[in-house]
């Protein structure tokens, strides 16, 4: 009895699966955008840059500066960075001052020389440590600093 | 810390198996109970932690002594990392190796009350290539408190294997999880031969 | 004339093996066409019905022979080949090199492979996000079809997927079958358990790091898809890795072994499958009352799933694949193909032929994309 118990659950699971691969294609698109819906499907922000704090609009472009990022596994790191994301027309050379933790006081100037790819920063703020990644984008140009806590 | 907890971990296992097997029937020898156990556990993982928190200050002083050389401090450590890291990966594949648990002596002891305590000792000093290299990492940290945290990580890591022991006799698969943490063991050796790389090459590079 | 009659006892006849890749014949038509052919595309048109045409001749084969992989192995080195082709004409065509750059990077614009999931399963359970920079639901392999789409083969297929599913197997399959005779015989038993050892270090690093770290540093197959733009010496150390790697475990190791060497030793999603092999319906099961120990299915197992002492106890291991080459190797069919519950020797037929279908209509409908996307391709640039 025990045996053929286990023959009809192991034929049925069989076909169960069978099932699910032949919906499985079909039902993909519906499948993925529940999946996406779940609470742990986002980017990870160390990917993202973080969401965007403060957006500063010029004549020709956007400035977006995001949220410093310190995500750690458990609870924030010691060290992290803030993204700051150029949009639009931009000029060749591009200088601005930024506050990050709103403080009304400038953290860092930042340069940057988009024909020679080069990028400079004059810290204010002890926290400010170096740039990570200066990069143009397919939006415009991208530049990560790194800070301490 | 990431490094010695991942070090701490991956040779923990391994550690577990080797020589949980041996500890178990002493730890629970004479037991009654939950709470029994839970102080005999208590007392064999503080004894470690006192024995790492000794091996940490002693680490750091010895290699305040010995670095304090520039040229040493420069390459000493890489190729310490680097020795002790090809001991660990040999210890992985190698195959005419037959661990045994220094605890096996813990068999001379007569007061069953001290056993834990003996344990702990015998366990911690089980000199091994992870334990080698974590002293090299104690030894070139900047400050005491680096080396004490470095230690820290490494007991923790190596430590978690060891809380489960009360259901050590429920494990069925001890020989998979033995292997699989000799060989992780082997892996956190390459980790630390490309850390000791990288710290050659800064020497180099720095002078 | 024993051994004959009983390797045959899995071959039909032919029309009785064209009965059988009927639905097979439809599905994949409805799945490649759509439903209706593209005439105004003369080249895809032609693309997609070789396709076809090869998928259902290797599946007619299949029956017809009574061998499964002897015509598996075609489409999935077929498929390995067609993804990487597709993937690097269209890097190079978007990005005019096979490397990604930081902007790619920072604009989550690289594209998701089922690698990456034993890494982020810790991650994703304490930091609520996804710690790769691919995109969720838009584009090419993004991350929440790449998921599903693993998590079905791997329920379903248990490391059957690393044989039927995974498009990076093909590699060291193709590979592993050049020399007739291996030159390297035996390789020690523990090393069997590498891929859990590796499970375990990149897990535990990628969750500390919040670093895809396999696919940072390890993954042998960015050789043949995408990898970081050599900037520093640092990337350059990692493109050492990935190319080292692929030498050894991709193509000289199964050349010299006639083992699939990357997937036995080295890939952490061949341990998930493996444990998930736990939970399919399918498996392969030895006869002992058929079996003469010959041990020629120890012998070509690619995976080192089995062993002379697995065979007298009558069982495969966990890292059995599903792949057929020990089915097809033994003489006396003791070997087969079954469903769990089901005991060794009975339903022989019925649980081959189940398992073939759902097995090869996963195979035939997820590489069915890049192959007629190369076979277009390479038609343009012949035509």
């Amino acid at each position: 009895m025990k045996k053929k118990v286990k023959i009809v659950a192991g034929i049925t699971w069989a076909f169960v699966c069978l099932i699910l691969i032949i919906i499985l294609f079909p039902g993909l698109n519906s499948f993925s955008a529940s999946t996406a819906k779940l609470p742990f499907m986002k980017i990870n922000p160390n990917y993202t840059g973080g969401e965007v704090a403060n957006q500063i609009v010029a004549e020709s472009c956007t400035l977006d500066i995001r949220k410093p990022v310190f995500d750690g596994l458990f609870k924030e790191r010691k060290n992290g960075f803030v993204q700051l994301d150029w949009r639009g027309n931009l000029p060749g050379k591009i200088v601005d001052s930024i506050d990050f933790d709103h403080d009304k006081k400038i953290d860092f100037c930042i340069f940057i020389d988009r024909k020679q790819l080069k990028t400079t920063i004059d810290q204010f703020n002890k926290n400010v440590k170096n740039i990570i990644i200066s990069t143009p984008t397919s939006y415009g140009w991208s530049v990560r600093v790194g800070l301490r806590k | 810390m990431t490094d010695s907890f991942i070090l701490g971990l991956s040779s923990g296992s391994a550690c577990l198996v080797t020589c949980g097997m041996v500890m178990f029937p002493y730890l629970m020898a004479g037991s009654a109970g939950v709470k029994r156990i839970a102080i005999d556990l208590s007392l064999f993982l503080f004894t470690r932690f006192v024995i790492y928190f000794i091996l940490a200050t002693m680490a750091w002083y010895f290699g305040q002594a010995i670095f304090s050389n520039p040229l040493v401090r420069n390459f000493v450590p890489g190729i310490l990392y680097i020795v002790f890291a090809v001991m660990l990966v040999w210890y992985s594949i190698s195959n005419s190796r037959n661990p045994k648990c220094p605890a096996e002596i813990v068999k001379t002891v007569n007061d069953k009350r001290l056993v834990p305590i003996f344990l702990g000792v015998v366990n911690s000093l089980g000199f091994c290539p992870a334990l080698f290299i974590i002293l090299t990492k104690g030894a070139t940290q900047g400050t005491l408190l680096q080396s004490y945290l470095a230690f820290l990580a490494f007991f923790v890591g190596s430590s978690l294997w060891f809380l489960p022991l009360p259901l050590a006799g429920q494990i069925q698969k001890k020989e998979v999880l033995k292997t699989v943490g000799i060989l992780a063991t082997g892996l956190a050796g390459i980790i630390f031969m490309i850390k000791g790389l990288t710290n050659l090459i800064g020497g180099i590079i720095n002078g | 004339m024993d051994n004959t009659l009983l390797s045959s006892s899995l071959n039909k006849s032919f029309g009785k093996s064209l009965l059988y890749t009927l639905p097979m014949f439809l599905i994949t038509f409805m799945f490649m066409t759509g439903g209706r052919l593209n005439f105004s595309d003369p080249y895809s048109l032609l693309a997609t019905l070789i396709a076809f045409l090869l998928v259902n001749i290797l599946y007619f084969m299949m029956h017809y022979s009574g061998k499964t992989d002897r015509y598996r192995v075609v489409l999935f080195i077929i498929f390995a080949m067609s993804l990487s082709f597709t993937l690097i004409k269209n890097m190079i065509a978007i990005r005019s090199s096979m490397s990604f750059s930081q902007a790619d990077v920072l604009e989550c614009k690289i594209p998701f492979c089922h690698l990456v999931i034993p890494m982020m399963i810790i991650p994703a359970a304490f930091t609520k996000s996804i710690i790769f920079p691919g995109s969720i639901l838009n584009g090419f392999a993004n991350i929440s079809s790449m998921v599903v789409l693993w998590l079905v083969a791997t329920i379903v297929l248990g490391r059957g997927f690393c044989s039927w599913g995974c498009f990076y197997g093909g590699w060291d399959d193709g590979f592993s079958r050049i020399r007739k005779r291996p030159v390297i015989k035996h390789i020690n038993e523990i090393s069997r358990w590498m891929p859990f050892a590796v499970l375990f270090m990149v897990a535990l690093t990628a969750a500390l790091t919040l670093v895809p770290t396999y696919c940072d540093w390890i993954c042998p197959f960015k050789t043949v898809t995408e990898f970081e733009q050599v900037t520093s010496l640092e990337s350059a150390s990692k493109a050492a890795i990935f190319i080292s790697l692929f030498g050894g475990l991709v193509v000289v190791l199964p050349i010299l072994t006639r083992k699939r060497t990357q997937c036995s030793f080295l890939c952490p999603l061949g341990a998930i499958n493996s444990l998930s092999n736990k939970v399919t319906p399918f498996t392969v099961k030895v006869d002992r009352e058929v079996c003469n120990e010959c041990f020629k299915c120890v012998e070509v197992c690619p995976l080192y799933a089995l062993s002379r002492e697995d065979i007298r106890a009558g069982k495969v291991s966990i890292f059995c694949s599903k792949c057929g080459k020990c089915v097809d190797a033994c003489t006396k069919n003791a070997i087969h193909y079954g469903i769990k519950g089901v005991p060794a020797g009975h339903l022989k037929n019925f649980s081959r032929n189940l398992f073939l279908f759902v097995s090869f209509l996963f195979l035939a409908i997820f590489s069915a994309g890049a192959i007629i996307s190369s076979f277009q391709s390479l038609l343009k640039l012949v035509f």
